[in-house]
């Protein structure tokens, strides 16, 4: 049986957490509002790209297309780009997109193909760096936080582009947490190289003849490193948001948590203390009764 | 009211300018294009340069953007680009102050929107 010094310690301990989570919960609740307002933001943008891309693509010529566009024609060497968040406690997030990322190391391994890692953000970088760190190229820390920086983006696009560019690897991916909704978020594989193209190519410009200047494949060919800068920024604007968002509930039930166990060591507390009085009350009935 | 095309000038963090318009000029990567309402379709490249924006037969205002595409349907002109500072709002000293913190592309363009001004 616990003193009763040992349970109010105790106590005092589990409500001093309860209040660091809940002001956790409550930043992380600020912040969502706001990551979520720029990633609604960017998607303009990354639409439009992608329709860009999509028209462009439709009316190039696959034996000629640009590389990035159809890729080089090989597929022994890919590299993932896995995003997580710089941060812990945030409940499952990085755990499900560390699990993810050595999913698809074994499976692309047990196919016999080389694979790199790109890793942003430092939680799965640390994770996985025992067991697959000699497959890094690099790992990049404090890109994500509330606020993006396209320039950031810019620069892994860039990497990711020279290193397919100089031929280190063959077929690029994404890995990140998409944000679904402030409860909800899913991991999503995005291929970047080849680029992935949408079904909706026949929407409503099918048929309309479109002037381009300079010609399809010059534009194509700017376009395309364009498109992955923009590819990876809006995943990292998803993964920001959800990283935010996983934070608010996981915080949200730690601070639950912590009601119910306050609730249950007071309960304990109260009938310890109430027994220590019962029995002091039953020592000096039978002493007054001895005598 | 004379007819109209609809602008959007869409960078990576917002749409910056989304109405519609008389006329655009873009500086597309072979020399400046205008864009009047029912344009022939036309994707173009663009380099770093001046977007005018006309309205009522004079220049409303003027947006230096860094290089992008330009969409041109019959009824709407998107422009998409990675950085853009209108010149009509811009603050001289401002931008001075954020050219000194960037860095390598970004502060390239902020010297070129300076000398623009």
């Amino acid at each position: 049986m616990p003193s009763l010094k040992d349970l109010k310690t105790r106590i005092n301990s589990v409500k001093s957490t309860q209040k660091i989570t809940s002001a956790m919960k409550m930043v992380a609740a600020a912040k969502l509002r706001r990551a979520q307002d720029s990633a609604e933001k960017g998607r303009p943008y990354a639409d439009r790209m992608q329709k860009i891309v999509n028209s462009l693509a439709s009316k190039a010529d696959p034996t000629s297309a640009p590389q990035l566009l159809v890729g080089n024609g090989k597929d022994n060497t890919h590299l993932l780009v896995v995003m997580s968040a710089d941060r812990g406690l945030c409940g499952g997030f990085n755990g499900s997109i560390t699990r993810q990322a050595r999913n698809e190391v074994t499976r692309l391994r047990g196919e016999g193909k080389t694979v790199k890692l790109l890793m942003v953000g430092r939680k799965s970088a640390d994770a996985l760096r025992r067991e697959l760190g000699d497959a890094y190229i690099d790992s990049l820390e404090g890109i994500q936080g509330t606020a993006v920086q396209y320039a950031d983006a810019a620069s892994i696009g860039e990497t990711v582009r020279n290193g397919f560019e100089a031929g280190e690897f063959d077929v690029c991916t994404l890995i990140f947490n998409k944000f679904k909704s402030a409860i909800s978020q899913e991991v999503t594989l995005k291929r970047l190289i080849p680029a992935e193209i949408g079904e909706d190519t026949q929407d409503d410009d099918a048929g309309v003849a479109y002037e381009y200047e300079p010609d399809e494949e010059e534009l194509l060919a700017a376009v395309l490193p364009r498109n992955i800068s923009t590819q990876v920024y809006s995943a990292l604007l998803e993964s920001s948001a959800a990283e935010l968002a996983a934070r608010m509930t996981a915080m949200d039930n730690a601070t639950r948590n912590a009601g119910d166990l306050i609730e249950r060591l007071t309960l304990v507390y109260n009938r310890t203390r109430q027994a220590t009085i019962t029995k002091e009350l039953i020592e000096i009935i039978s002493g007054a009764e001895a005598v | 009211m004379a007819e109209t095309t609809q602008l959007e000038l869409v960078t990576p963090a917002n749409i910056m300018v989304q109405k519609p318009v008389q006329m655009v000029v873009a500086p597309g990567s072979e020399g400046l294009f205008g864009v009047l309402p029912r344009h022939a379709p036309l994707l173009s490249d663009l380099t770093r340069g001046i977007v005018e924006v006309h309205e009522n037969g004079s220049v409303a205002s003027r947006i230096m953007i860094d290089g992008g595409l330009a969409d041109v349907s019959g009824e709407s002109v998107t422009i998409l680009t990675e950085r853009a500072e209108d010149l009509g709002s811009a603050d001289r000293d401002a931008i001075k102050a954020r050219a000194e913190e960037a860095s390598g592309a970004e502060a390239d363009f902020l010297n070129a929107v300076l000398a623009a001004l």
